[in-house]
């Protein structure tokens, strides 16, 4: 009696039966994974080696229109006042936006260059060529990868400081873990006090300094840099600095917010530090 | 296989939309989730077995592009697929209303997944701010852009009229 009614269940529920499977072996594969989460798979790097080198176009071409879309609008008005005097106006105004652009992007490969001459060891320089595909996480993808000698785990700075770390690597790209994501942690010290701590990400673009203990002296405006503990980030690189400082009248550990000194929203040049 | 290379330049389109051109105009949370949408659409019209498979798919691609945590998008994104499916039964699915009902639950529902399985399983303390702070904008974006999606995509059009 029991094997037929089972049969008619099974019958009657496959398809449920086959969707929860389905589900369990996805959070089967998810749980497994996170095994993994510091290293890429083979359908990460494959993703990355497909899209990267159509995203650096796709990113340069945007870059074009972009440039081209602003030209316009800042030269409506222009238009409508003289025709004649329009396509001087737009040359010269052209010509303004370039070179201004080429004298800001100048001055930032100048800081980069800076920082790479004040740095042991070799680093390899790299543009930012995408953004993370959710609001949830902070990840940015670089123009560099295991063909420029990037690995998974090394550093990687701008001319402000700490940016983050190489988290997935494929042939011409690499997704970079940014200093503000909730997964990444770095040893951290406060310049001033050498109190110790771990900088964690946090939302909204700030960071905080866990495991900072109540009895340790830390002030709004100080300097927090890495402290080399750990072996991944050099000793002494600037991350942020404090701007919330609070201590509960119990617990052993106080709390600080930090705004990181490199501004991730407007990331273009980074340098990866080859260990 | 028209059909099907119109959906794989989609896909790709999808992906540089969310990682290159979005990022490059649009603030933070006002990033819509096209592979999320397209999901909801495989919900309530693809079948079973070919739905599924698509879902997890363009889950894991999501979540190569996304995070450090890799099933995370496909379990969520196959999760919404299924649900959606058991639900399209008993929906009238041709409604672009539902569609943009569906994009909006959608979102709801990977967050508060990904919040669940995040503090499950990973030590992500204080990733519910990250999410449930940009949940609203993406609930309403999300919607939005499906709305236009469903609107415009001709594969979508053309199967709603058969």
């Amino acid at each position: 009696m029991l094997f037929p009614n089972m049969v008619n269940f099974i019958r009657k529920h496959g398809i449920r039966i086959i969707g929860g499977t389905a589900l369990l072996a996805a959070l089967l594969f998810y749980s497994l994974n996170l095994r993994q989460k510091e290293n890429s798979n083979a359908f990460e790097r494959a993703v990355l080696n497909v899209t990267a080198p159509i995203g650096g176009t796709v990113s340069g071409v945007n870059g074009f229109f972009s440039g081209i879309w602003e030209n316009y609008i800042s030269l409506v008005g222009v238009r409508e006042e003289n025709k004649r005097l329009r396509a001087v106006i737009e040359e010269q105004n052209t010509r303004l936006i370039r070179s201004r652009e080429a004298v800001l992007a100048n001055e930032r490969l100048q800081r980069l260059l800076d920082l790479k001459g004040g740095l042991q060891g070799t680093s390899i320089a790299a543009n930012v060529i995408g953004e993370d595909a959710t609001p949830w996480f902070r990840t940015v993808i670089i123009d560099r990868g295991s063909m420029d000698g990037v690995r998974e785990g090394m550093p990687v700075v701008a001319a402000a400081g700490v940016v983050g770390r190489v988290v997935r690597v494929a042939a011409n790209s690499s997704r970079l873990l940014l200093l503000t994501d909730h997964a990444s942690a770095i040893a951290a010290t406060v310049q001033r006090s050498r109190a110790r701590g771990v900088v964690m990400g946090k939302a909204g673009g700030l960071c905080s300094l866990e495991f900072s203990q109540r009895g340790e002296d830390v002030r709004v405006g100080d300097v927090v840099v890495t402290s080399g503990i750990g072996g991944v980030f050099p000793k002494g690189l600037p991350i942020g600095e404090v701007t919330m400082v609070k201590k509960g009248e119990y617990g052993i550990f106080q709390s600080v917010d930090l705004r990181p000194y490199v501004a991730m929203s407007r990331l273009e040049h980074v340098l990866v530090l080859v260990q | 296989m028209f059909r099907y290379l119109n959906i794989l330049v989609l896909v790709i389109a999808a992906v540089f939309l969310q990682t290159i051109i979005f990022p490059a105009y649009l603030a933070e949370p006002f990033r819509p989730g096209i592979l999320l949408i397209f999901t909801v659409y495989l919900g309530f019209r693809a079948g079973i077995r070919a739905g599924a498979c698509s879902s997890f798919l363009l889950g894991l691609l999501q979540d190569a592009l996304s995070g450090i945590y890799f099933g995370l998008n496909g379990f969520s994104f196959l999760l919404v697929f299924l649900l959606y499916h058991e639900a399209s039964e008993r929906l009238y699915t041709g409604s672009r209303t539902l569609m943009v009902l569906g994009a909006l639950l959608a979102t709801v529902l990977t967050a508060f997944v990904h919040l669940l399985l995040l503090l499950i399983f990973s030590a992500s303390e204080g990733v519910y701010a990250s999410i449930l702070g940009a949940l609203l904008p993406q609930c309403m974006v999300n919607a939005l852009v499906s709305g236009l999606i469903f609107r415009l995509i001709p594969l979508a059009a053309a199967e709603e009229g058969t």
